[in-house]
């Protein structure tokens, strides 16, 4: 069990008969895609020389950034790492910044390409080092329905819970698992998922597929024993 | 229900939006990239720093109109860049050479017959060799002209003068 999974191993029934914690935030809203105006204005003021305003950029995209590098990775220290590199990166390429595409697209790429090119040299030598899961999962209301309807998820504890879904998705393809994060973990639409990786709509719905035959049966096994 | 769904897979999987890091991560990230570029910066090396200098200051003087000479730009950094090599020469080692082959006079040329940005006081150091030598001046003797002498201005000669 990893050491850095703060949370006891309770039974997920348990803590939904609890009621602990404060009413959830909304994830979904902190996902959403940020206004791109602002970001233009931004990305100028970094452009004319004011380092203040790329921190805000910095800021701002930390915990999105922040989301998509975990969940490709599954370490928080490598993720830690990469998003410094990231934000240097994009720091200095920015006066090369045109605009073609949002800042949101731009720094996303980098992101993703960044990970990737990480992901192969790291290749099968890493460990999980896996973040807490904030208490608040238990308001949410996907999560009450899935304790709902399905008895795997309502027996298995949630840091079991949490190691299987990691495993399942360290066991996809380093490309599929990009898609996987974007799309289902950080609710982007294929669209701006196929501007990111620079690839077509269609190969972006094609992945998502095969990814989500391979989670299937990397799940199957958690749903015949959800204890481990 | 007996096995996960595409959609029931969505719903697992967006449950990893609550695996979030250490309390205070966020915030004291800003600090750490900060912290983390500061020792980028000391550890670069000094051309590198100037060269990103100069690519802001340009920037911000938005010399975009000079883009559209591209020639008179290449030919501005090639003269720099030549200029550059020259003075990163090491100062005095052809000069040194010159001086050691033999006698010098006070008008400057280097070793190459060429000028040296090496020292502002440097005067041009001819290259010592001999005037003429004694090979050299037999050969200004040619069998096929006869000697001619001059005295006072008046040519004298082995040849009858011409006279009126």
């Amino acid at each position: 069990m990893n050491p850095s999974i703060a949370l006891p191993a309770r039974r997920i029934s348990d803590l939904l008969s609890s009621g602990l914690g404060a009413r959830a935030k909304s994830k979904r809203e902190a996902m959403e895609q940020p206004k791109t105006d602002e970001d233009q204005q931004l990305v100028a003021r970094t452009q004319s020389g004011d380092a203040a305003a790329f921190d805000q950029l910095v800021i701002k995209y930390t915990p999105r950034l922040y989301g998509l590098v975990y969940n490709m990775t599954s370490n928080h220290e490598d993720t830690n790492d990469l998003l410094q590199d990231i934000f240097s990166k994009a720091y200095k390429a920015i006066r090369g910044f045109r605009g073609k595409s949002s800042f949101y697209t731009w720094i996303h790429s980098i992101a993703v390409n960044m990970t990737l090119n990480f992901l192969k040299k790291r290749g099968r030598r890493f460990h999980l080092s896996l973040d807490d899961v904030d208490a608040s999962i238990q308001n949410d209301k996907e999560f009450l329905e899935l304790t709902a309807t399905s008895s795997p998820v309502r027996e298995a504890d949630l840091s079991e819970l949490q190691r299987r879904l990691n495993e399942a998705m360290m066991k996809l393809s380093d490309e599929h698992r990009a898609v996987v994060t974007m799309f289902h973990i950080q609710g982007m639409p294929h669209s701006e998922i196929s501007k990111i990786l620079r690839v077509s709509e269609g190969t972006v719905r094609s992945r998502l597929f095969y990814a989500n035959r391979q989670l299937q049966n990397y799940l199957d096994e958690f749903r015949k024993n959800p204890v481990g | 229900m007996d096995e996960f769904n595409d959609n029931e897979i969505g719903k697992l999987l967006r449950l990893k939006r609550y695996e979030q890091p250490p309390p205070g991560y966020f915030e004291n990230f800003l600090h750490e990239f900060h912290r983390r570029q500061r020792d980028e910066l000391l550890r670069e090396p000094l051309w590198r720093i100037l060269l990103e200098r100069t690519q802001d200051f340009i920037f911000r003087l938005d010399v975009r109109s000079l883009t559209s000479y591209p020639a008179a730009i290449a030919a501005v950094l090639v003269c720099a860049a030549v200029i550059s090599l020259k003075i990163y020469q090491e100062p005095g080692t052809a000069n040194v050479a010159a001086l050691q082959s033999g006698p010098a006079l006070s008008t400057a040329v280097n070793a190459d017959g060429e000028w040296t940005l090496a020292s502002p006081a440097t005067t041009r150091i001819f290259r010592a060799q001999p005037l003429r030598s004694l090979n050299e001046s037999a050969d200004t003797h040619r069998a096929a002209i006869p000697p001619r002498y001059v005295l006072d201005s008046v040519p004298v000669s082995y040849e009858s003068t011409f006279k009126f």
